[in-house]
């Protein structure tokens, strides 16, 4: 899921100084478990917004921020609170916001939360960042241990000079991404496969903004 | 006698670094430079070293090279893509540089810009491969170059990693790659680096072992806490302690010459690497005491 984390709330309200009226938009999906997105969160946010004396027009949380038709429909019901309000705030991460952005064709979208990494919840709202949507996914060389997002080098081909006593240079509280696949491979009695090369990453293959349509008549409208 | 030609003669051979400054003012630079002429087989220019921006490494290497002193172009995969990486490899090249060290390079948060975005496009050992791909005449895609390189790569290798298994992994897939010689990282102990010198010692390949002078044993305590790799054994810490602060340099200077010297005699490995950080007035005292000038 998207991690997120809501900005400093002086710094939302540094950024939206010019606008008076808001209409509130969270998301049911991960913005809920990360609790910046729930309706909680939301009534947070419209009480931290009045008491600096701007208004509330309404709020909605969405079942799925980032899927833009279907917040869009959602939304049909509270056309006039939209309506009412100078501008939006949306409580889900970057991609939620920028449905809104779509949404909003007159309005100002503003985001209250920071994107952060696509994680795993270890435990409840404790989450770890395992995977870089890097467009080739390469863990079937590396014992299921992604090099790319857990080495802060993004290194393929074995431990840096940096690695002590197992531990990482970057952040000396976290075991090394390389040493972890080492022991795995070794467990796995595969450790053959860690002297392969592998070769430098085609990140041509993640190029920005990513595209697919696997619908089959958008496949054939794009061809 | 060229720096390859010096390791491939079996002599013992010396290096040192020569570490850019952080500004234009490279009079200190230049002093250094003149006091490890003559005296060294080549001279490490340091790239950037722990991540904090100074002048770039290509453009001391000429110096050096103008000023008498062969150099090794230190090269890290932390500030520039593979396009990067290999145009500046060209342009040593038809400047007459030859010698180079692939490194993956310290993050950039251990340096003075936090902020900025590593790149490692590539690392290490991929850039090895793409200095032998150069020399034959291509680039990393396979497109023919209009000339090709002619560089005498090396790498870096520590024998005391702790687990010591992946590190000698990488350290023989750097070999494979086509690293020619290795600078290690500090070492304390040679009944230690004899147990790795015995296992690199099956691959075609030089081998220089690092030095760093310890200056204290307060010193000794930051490296083995700090420092990823470096064991520095208590006997040694002992010793600098019973010297007292007065005599506690001479005393670094005396154990690392005298390691230098242990290693030429019983032909343990092919050279040495003294990394003086700052005290570069000191190595030919090294040198000397290890019978080495
Ligand atoms: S290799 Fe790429 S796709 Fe696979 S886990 Fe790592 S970042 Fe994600
Ligand atoms: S210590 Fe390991 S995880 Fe950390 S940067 Fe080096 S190789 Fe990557």
């Amino acid at each position: 899921m998207i991690i997120t984390k809501q900005k400093d709330p002086n710094s939302i309200l540094e950024t939206i100084s010019k606008y008076k009226s808001f209409f509130l938009i969270g998301c049911s999906e991960c913005a809920s478990l990360c609790g910046t997105g729930n309706e909680d969160a939301l009534k947070d946010m419209a009480g931290f917004l009045k008491s600096n004396g701007k208004e509330v027009t309404g709020m909605m949380v969405p079942k799925t921020g980032c899927q833009t038709l279907g917040t869009k429909i959602e939304l049909k019901k509270d056309k006039d609170a939209c309506e009412a309000a100078d501008a939006i705030i949306v409580m889900s991460c970057g991609a939620g916001t920028q449905s809104a952005t779509e949404i909003f064709k007159d309005k100002p979208v503003y985001p209250a939360n920071d994107s952060l990494f696509l994680g795993n919840m270890t435990r409840f709202q404790m989450f770890d960042e395992r995977c870089s949507l890097c467009g080739e996914c390469i863990i079937g060389k590396t014992a299921g241990i992604c090099p790319i997002t857990n080495c802060p080098k993004g290194l393929l081909v074995g431990p840096c000079g940096g690695m002590s006593d197992g531990k990482c240079e970057v952040s000396p509280d976290t075991p090394c991404a390389w040493v972890r696949i080492y022991e795995r491979q070794k467990a796995l009695g595969n450790l053959e496969e860690m002297k392969e090369v592998i070769e430098p990453k085609d990140w041509s293959k993640g190029q920005k903004p990513g595209t697919l349509a696997t619908r089959k008549d958008k496949k054939e409208l794009t061809e | 006698m060229s720096f390859k030609e010096a390791l491939e003669s079996g002599k013992f051979v010396v290096t040192a670094e020569v570490g850019p400054p952080k500004g234009t003012d490279i009079s200190e630079m230049l002093h250094h430079i003149d006091l490890l002429k003559g005296k060294i087989d080549a001279a490490n220019v340091t790239d950037n070293q722990s991540a904090v921006m100074r002048i770039n490494s290509l453009s001391v290497c000429k110096i050096a090279m103008d000023k008498g002193l062969e150099p090794i172009l230190q090269m890290t995969c932390r500030d520039r893509n593979r396009i990067g990486l290999q145009s500046d490899l060209l342009g040593a090249s038809i400047l007459g540089i030859h010698n180079v060290l692939c490194m993956t390079g310290d993050h950039v948060s251990a340096g003075d810009h936090k902020e900025a975005k590593p790149v490692y496009d590539i690392e290490s050992v991929q850039l090895l491969r793409i200095v032998d791909s150069l020399n034959r005449g291509k680039d990393m895609m396979g497109s023919d170059l209009k000339g090709s390189t002619k560089f005498f790569q090396g790498a870096v290798v520590t024998p005391e990693a702790n687990p010591i298994e992946p590190q000698l992994m990488k350290f023989e897939k750097k070999v494979n790659a086509g690293a020619n010689f290795f600078q290690t990282q500090a070492i304390y102990d040679i009944e230690k680096f004899r147990t790795f010198m015995a296992h690199a010692r099956k691959f075609p390949v030089k081998v220089l072992a690092g030095f760093v002078v310890l200056k204290s044993s307060g010193m000794a305590n930051f490296l083995n806490k700090f420092v990823p790799g470096i064991n520095v054994p208590q006997d040694l810490i002992d010793e600098l302690k019973a010297a007292g602060k007065e005599k506690a340099l001479d005393t670094g200077l005396n154990i690392t010459a005298r390691h230098i010297k242990q290693l030429n005699e019983e032909k343990i490995c092919d050279g040495v690497h003294i990394m003086a950080i700052g005290m570069e007035d000191k190595v030919p005292i090294i040198m000397e005491r290890a019978g080495l000038l």
